[in-house]
């Protein structure tokens, strides 16, 4: 499939007195894709959202959306774009519908049906007539993602979507997010600090640390680059089988307690050490094999600094 | 265009919730009281004294006629205390000759004039909406729902003050019309053609009493105008509802005592709260000696431009990051 960007952040810089926010970030989201936007909290990921809807100024480089830039042609740029920017935040003494009347009068174009029809989409039909603060924070959030898509925009951009869902809600949201992506084409971009989630929602990934993009990679490479792993042992003579992975692997650290020793090698080497092992007549009780999880790939870009 | 009728109709939709209208039917339930207890206090007045009004106003004059020889012996004030009798005096002569009632609290006008001074409540609630129209956003985070529109910001203040003005200018309406009812019922329409006595070069003249009215009107709607610009203002910079709304209720209400204060300065002229009741210039007296209406004039259009120029900068420089 031809890759088409919708929005592109070129160069872009944010400065709030001396301190570099966001410091020369540059991608591209795609139409059909879902990338995921992911660092820890404070690492810039909101303010960049802020940047790309003209909340927050730009100080310095350019975001451009289907072309147009957010900078100097905002309401072109702006019109296919449909989000939430942290909460969902409506007008909770209005009924739902009515929050969606009024984005609809922003935009100028909407009919009565298409309201209905995305009313009907994030399954609000029953509770729509309803006022907002009744509603409980998922339904806050459908209603959100409604208000999102009712101009049919080319590019959605969600700050922390799931936060406050429950496990059910948050796989009927990935579902959803799928469905956008792959039958409507929308480009999809989703920040999140869950890195378990954007394992599981999203194509691409760009990790952002202190305000920098310090990495970007499909979901799939970015668990796939390295194939190591690590391997727990449990056998009946830890120090045997510490001098026999000494022979093997020179300059490999070994974890050992009790009956357990560990090593981090490739995954096809095990067979290698189950037939060493039998040599020296160390007998194996258990193997354990731990692949790296996007949260300890994440720890290894970020140095394991949890808030910046 | 349609666009811009688009985000009023939306500014409206929020502003027409349950607390404004309990403001609306607080105007007017005072409407329909000061009703009831001005035909009672007539009704007393009348049963008591029973004299009809032109006997009334010639007894009225033979002590004006006293109290003005007293005043021309004293000296000081005496030149407007003096102008101001012989004013009154021709005022109830032209009554008497042509047979016209006093209006005051006896006619439906007369009503509607006495209640004309509610308008000062129109101000403060159309201040109260006005210091939270834009605050409201930011305290509840939905100006960023409304920012990530396709519109520009400007685009967007504009609505917020239009709408603002138009609810003041409704609540006006209501104000007149619930007057007007209320009067008509107590009073009955039937003085409803006669006309207001105006004093202008020594001489007495019939004005158009709902021109009269709708120019008392007028000149209180430019105090509620810089008043709810200058909340306006507030809302916009300091981005927060209680803030805003006490700051603009605090300047409301002590602007006057503040120029009371400051009096003995010249520059005390330049004050917003000097300019403010441009009636004076027609009959009364200025703060300061020397104000004229065009001075007046050229003051409020100064704080006019800064406080819609504040509001914009601000509301389009400043990041959205709350």
């Amino acid at each position: 499939m031809q890759i088409k960007p919708i929005a592109q952040f070129k160069n872009v810089k944010k400065k709030i007195g001396k301190k570099m926010i966001i410091d020369d970030i540059s991608f591209d989201v795609n139409a059909g894709e879902i990338f995921g936007f992911l660092g820890p909290n404070g690492a810039g990921k909101t303010t960049a959202i802020r940047m790309l809807f003209g909340l927050v100024s730009i100080t310095e480089g350019e975001i451009l959306i289907n072309g147009f830039s957010i900078k100097n042609d905002y309401e072109k740029a702006i019109a296919s774009v449909g989000g939430i920017v942290e909460n969902p935040e409506m007008y909770r003494y209005l009924t739902g519908y009515k929050n969606l009347v009024h984005s609809a009068r922003m935009y100028g174009n909407i009919t009565k049906a298409r309201i209905d029809e995305v009313v009907a989409l994030v399954g609000l039909d029953q509770r729509i007539k309803d006022k907002v603060k009744t509603y409980s924070l998922g339904m806050c959030q459908r209603l959100g993602l409604a208000q999102a898509l009712l101009h049919k925009p080319t590019l959605i951009v969600l700050d922390e979507p799931t936060n406050g869902l429950d496990p059910a809600g948050i796989h009927e949201f990935r579902v959803h997010l799928r469905m956008l992506a792959e039958k409507e084409n929308i480009a999809i971009m989703v920040s999140s600090h869950q890195l378990s989630e954007m394992e599981l929602m999203c194509d691409r990934i760009g990790i952002i640390q202190n305000g920098k993009l310090i990495d970007i990679q499909t979901v799939n490479d970015f668990l796939a680059k390295d194939k190591a792993v690590r391997v727990t042992f449990t056998v009946d003579d830890v120090t045997k089988a510490k001098v026999s992975f000494n022979k093997m692997f020179k300059e490999q650290e070994t974890i050992d307690k009790e009956d357990k020793i560990s090593i981090t090698i490739d995954s096809n080497q095990i067979p290698d050490i189950i037939s060493a092992f039998e040599c020296e007549g160390i007998r194996i009780s258990g193997i354990d094999k731990q692949s790296k999880t996007l949260e300890e790939k994440f720890f290894d870009l970020t140095g394991g600094s949890g808030i910046a | 265009m349609r666009r811009m009728l688009n985000l009023i109709q939306n500014e409206n939709m929020k502003i027409f919730r349950m607390s404004t209208y309990i403001m609306l039917g607080l105007l007017i339930s005072i409407v329909i009281t000061y009703g009831f207890i001005s035909k009672n206090s007539m009704q007393r007045a009348s049963t008591s004294t029973n004299i009809d009004w032109k006997t009334q106003l010639t007894q009225q004059n033979t002590l004006m006629q006293k109290a003005l020889k007293q005043v021309q012996n004293q000296g000081i004030g005496a030149e407007q205390s003096s102008a101001a009798f012989k004013k009154i005096i021709k005022i109830n002569n032209y009554r008497i000759e042509h047979n016209l009632p006093p209006e005051q609290g006896k006619t439906v006008w007369g009503f509607v004039m006495d209640l004309s001074s509610a308008i000062s409540l129109v101000s403060l609630f159309s201040i109260i909406i006005a210091a939270g129209i834009v605050a409201r956003e930011f305290d509840s985070g939905t100006i960023k729902f409304l920012l990530i529109k396709p519109l520009k910001r400007w685009k967007v203040l504009l609505s917020k003050y239009l709408a603002v003005l138009l609810f003041a200018l409704d609540a006006l309406i209501i104000l007149f019309i619930a007057s007007f009812l209320v009067g008509g019922i107590f009073y009955g329409l039937s003085g409803v053609s006669e006309p207001y006595l105006g004093f202008s070069n020594g001489n007495v003249t019939e004005i158009n009493m709902l021109w009269h009215v709708f120019t008392i009107y007028a000149y209180a709607c430019v105090n509620l105008l810089m008043m709810v610009t200058l909340a306006f203002m507030i809302s916009s910079v300091f981005r927060n509802t209680s803030l805003a709304v006490g700051i603009s209720l605090f300047l409301m209400f002590t602007g006057n005592v503040l120029v009371n204060l400051l009096s003995q300065y010249s520059w005390v002229k330049y004050i917003l709260f000097s300019n403010l009741n441009l009636k004076v210039y027609t009959d009364g007296t200025p703060a300061v000696k020397g104000m004229t209406m065009t001075f007046s004039l050229l003051v409020l259009a100064a704080y006019f431009i800064l406080f819609n120029v504040i509001s914009w900068l601000v509301f389009i420089k400043r990041d959205v990051a709350t």
